[in-house]
């Protein structure tokens, strides 16, 4: 019967059928599929039938093969890419996936040479090769002005990268910055100012004078003051550098998973806070300012009887 | 000790005790431990004046004695102690302090037993009373009594204390027992406290008034003779001497800069609450001690001043101010303050964000350095170079493999807190030391007019005190033309600013030596 005939055909499945069959589930996962995969899909194949379809198209450039943690995946290679890599010789396929590896985060030249084991002159070529074809793409990193890292080209490059949020074209934005710590630090300073007026007992005048890192974005955010997005994480770098400035100290609570502006279960909380001392004495004296202090001794070409700084900050 | 501490104490030794006492005194601090013969050699000063001085030295504690390192029978050796003489620029914060404790009495009582180095009970409260009868309106004179009760509270709350024993010198040994081995005397001599009457006031009652000195007296007074019995008489409190006790003031000042710090950080209530524990410990807890003695909530609660009304679950809120107060974390949090407040002052606020940084992450790579403190690679490195080259920060090389090869070193910036403490109080030594240069040679250039000022003042007052004309006064009034008078009171200006700011650095002195002794004894 036809039931039957089908049934055998199924028994006996064409290799190139199951090539296609892999190739339509990785294009089902974009992200690579395991073995497993292949298996619960097509449970009557042999382990030998499988992995020879896997070698075939291995091999044929059609898929790629990567490691994870649990094992090894197959992907379906870019068409795009595997026909203009067709032409490539096996290194310029090397490097292609040493790029490739290295994700959004770019690789140094340098770094490509100790991956692949290629002399300079040959990465070179082939790095203007892969460039030209589009297939990849320098971008200049902000660690080092004259550091250039190579990616895949249709990649959006990480932030260490470009700089992220301080960063417009490689220039650190200092202004910008400068900006957003003395905005972040008024807000602070209000919000104590708010709860000193409000006269309750010293414990409840203290906790509310904290303002989450949450609270802080949130007010950053509708001042429009930022032409880029910025994340709660941009504004507590920018509160850290006002921790580091002795205006604001931080405190770290335990918060229930879900409360807004928690992550991983805690929130920070910031508050402005005054110095403990007044400026310290030494600084009162010309000396203690003073850029020549190590070279001055009474009989010396500048000595205290004669320092021009003690005249003016006498006669002042 | 350093070249700078030295140079310090010699300008000190000479403003307090004049030129003689600074060559021995200078000497001593130099050279260590030497006897009689050695400093009059070396200084070339004949042996009446060398021992002179070593008496005005003794007596104010700065040089103390003890038998000779070459055992029992050898010349008895003296010793400087520079940390004694340094404490001579902090005078005027113990006097100011004892005015703000006890009143005029106590500020005259501290700076009489400070001028002297050591007084009887008697003596001072006989000095003090003629001082205040002095400025007292005619006819009016302060009771010797009064005196006394303001000694006896100094006494109670120990910022006054007897003289420590005398050390029991070889030389003085007597060969009784020959056969016993004799150890040599201590080279520590021994404490105040050492003594169970250290804090025990004689037993001696005194009567009597401040005498007001005329200004024609030249020690004789209508009943002179009188006069002359009642200084010869004895009070019953001779061989009694008392000295300031400075630890005791040191403990005060460590007390008013905490104090003063919660307020800064928390607020007013807790400062109070803060004063009223270390007030309850302050007689019970050795100036030294690195903990308070624990106290309870209640105590607390009870002994705080009655217009602070802060009700009783308030006090059990402040969970940071347990009865325990850690003191060495609270001197080093004031060292730490006074060492960002420097670099804030002389590079500016941005090296200062880098500097409290590094206090903070302890070991950092440039890198990190520009990202944690936001500042753009080029100025953050300028300013890390700055701060080096300043020894404020220092840097460590961790090689990561073993060629030490640059390109695979981490080279990590940190601060030291201690070491950096120290420099920095070294700075503050030189620093005070070029005031005090600046003010002698202010005064000096300026001495011819200084002399002729002066008598001035002394014409003009014995012309009032005879009841001179108007015009006479004016007249020699103008013996000092109008520039001649605006410089010297632009003198007077110039030598008010250095005094004063000599206090101030010794401010920071005292937070910065609290600190490195606290961190020693820890």
């Amino acid at each position: 019967s036809v039931m039957a005939d089908v049934k055998v055909k199924q028994e006996s499945p064409d290799p190139v059928q199951i090539e296609n069959r892999i190739k339509e589930l990785c294009q089902q996962f974009p992200h690579g599929i395991t073995d497993q995969v292949i298996q619960n899909d097509m449970p009557h194949l042999e382990a030998q039938q499988r992995a020879m379809a896997i070698n075939r198209l291995l091999s044929l450039g059609q898929l790629d093969l990567l490691r994870n943690s649990s094992g090894l995946l197959y992907r379906m290679k870019d068409a795009q890419t595997a026909s203009k890599m067709k032409g490539s010789d096996n290194q310029e396929k090397l490097v292609y996936q040493v790029i490739e590896d290295a994700g959004n985060k770019g690789i140094w030249s340098r770094d490509i040479r100790y991956k692949s084991n290629l002399p300079l002159t040959e990465i070179n070529k082939i790095l203007k090769n892969l460039e030209s074809k589009k297939l990849i793409k320098a971008v200049k990193s902000v660690a080092a002005s004259k550091k250039k890292v190579y990616m895949l080209y249709n990649l959006q490059p990480d932030r260490s990268v470009t700089g992220g949020a301080w960063y417009s074209d490689q220039d650190f934005e200092s202004e910008f910055v400068e900006v957003l710590n003395q905005q972040c630090f008024k807000f602070l300073q209000s919000k104590a100012e708010v709860a000193r007026d409000s006269k309750q007992s010293p414990m409840v005048q203290r906790n509310s004078s904290f303002a989450t890192s949450h609270e802080v974005w949130k007010y950053i955010c509708e001042l429009g003051i930022s032409k880029v997005d910025l994340s709660m994480e941009d504004i507590e770098t920018i509160l850290n550098t006002l921790i580091y400035d002795g205006k604001v100290e931080m405190t770290i609570i335990a918060a229930k998973e879900g409360t807004v502006g928690s992550v991983d279960g805690q929130m920070k909380l910031y508050r402005g806070v005054n110095p403990i001392i007044q400026p310290t004495g030494l600084v009162k004296a010309p000396c203690g300012l003073c850029p020549v202090f190590d070279d001055c001794h009474e009989g010396g070409e500048i000595s205290p009887s004669n320092c021009v700084y003690m005249a003016e900050w006498l006669d002042f | 000790m350093t070249a700078q501490e030295v140079r310090l104490c010699g300008l000190l030794l000479q403003e307090h005790f004049g030129e003689v006492v600074e060559r021995i005194g200078t000497h001593l601090l130099r050279g260590g431990a030497q006897n009689l013969r050695t400093i009059a050699n070396e200084t070339n000063t004949p042996l009446d004046l060398v021992k002179k001085s070593l008496c005005v030295l003794v007596q104010h504690g700065v040089c103390d004695f003890g038998s000779g390192r070459r055992g029992p029978g050898s010349p008895v050796e003296y010793r400087g102690n520079c940390e004694r003489v340094l404490r001579i620029l902090r005078y005027p914060r113990y006097i100011y302090t004892a005015k703000t404790l006890y009143g005029d009495t106590g500020e005259l009582i501290v700076e009489e037993v400070l001028q002297r180095g050591h007084m009887t009970m008697s003596n001072t409260v006989k000095t003090v009373a003629d001082r205040l009868t002095h400025n007292m309106e005619e006819g009016r004179s302060m009771e010797y009594s009064e005196v006394v009760s303001s000694f006896s509270k100094l006494v109670e709350t120990h910022f006054l204390q007897r003289c420590p024993p005398v050390a029991e010198t070889a030389t003085a040994a007597p060969s009784a027992t020959p056969a016993t081995h004799r150890t040599p005397a201590s080279v520590t001599p021994p404490t105040a406290e050492s003594n169970p009457d250290c804090y025990k006031l004689p037993p001696v009652t005194l009567t009597g008034r401040g005498k007001r000195r005329r200004s024609s007296d030249d020690g004789e007074e209508p009943g002179g003779v009188k006069k002359a019995k009642m200084d010869s008489e004895s009070c019953g409190d001779e061989g009694i001497y008392w000295q300031v006790n400075f630890e005791r003031f040191h403990q005060h000042f460590r007390d008013q800069a905490i104090i003063s710090a919660v307020a800064s950080k928390l607020d007013q209530t807790s400062s109070e609450i803060v004063r009223t524990m270390l007030r309850m410990s302050e007689v019970t807890t050795t100036p030294t001690a690195a903990y308070t003695q624990p106290l309870s909530a209640n105590e607390i609660f009870r002994s705080l001043p009655p217009n602070y009304s802060i009700s009783r679950p308030i006090l059990d809120q402040g969970g940071s101010l347990t009865g325990r107060s850690d003191l060495h974390r609270a001197l080093a949090n004031l060292a730490r303050a006074t060492l960002e407040s420097v670099v804030q002052e002389r590079f500016g606020s941005r090296s200062a964000r880098i500097f409290r940084l590094l206090l903070r992450k302890r070991h950092l790579e440039q890198k990190q350095v520009e990202d944690f403190a936001m500042i753009p690679a080029k100025e953050a490195k300028d300013m890390l170079y700055t701060l080096l080259s300043e020894n404020l920060v220092q840097l460590q090389e961790i090689p990561k493999t073993p060629d030490h090869a640059p390109s695979r070193t981490f080279y990590l910036y940190t601060v030291n807190q201690l070491p950096t403490a120290r420099l920095l109080l070294q700075h503050c030594y030189k620093t005070v030391a070029n005031l005090i240069e600046r003010r002698l040679f202010e005064t000096k250039e300026n001495k011819r007019l200084l002399e002729k000022s002066q008598r001035i003042e002394a014409i003009l007052a014995s012309l009032q005190a005879s009841g001179a004309e108007p015009e006479q006064l004016t007249e020699v009034e103008e013996m000092i033309t109008a520039p001649e008078r605006q410089q010297l009171e632009a003198l007077r200006h110039h030598i008010n600013k250095l005094d004063s700011t000599e206090n101030q650095v010794d401010e920071t002195i005292f937070l910065l030596e609290s600190y490195i002794i606290s961190t020693k004894s820890k």
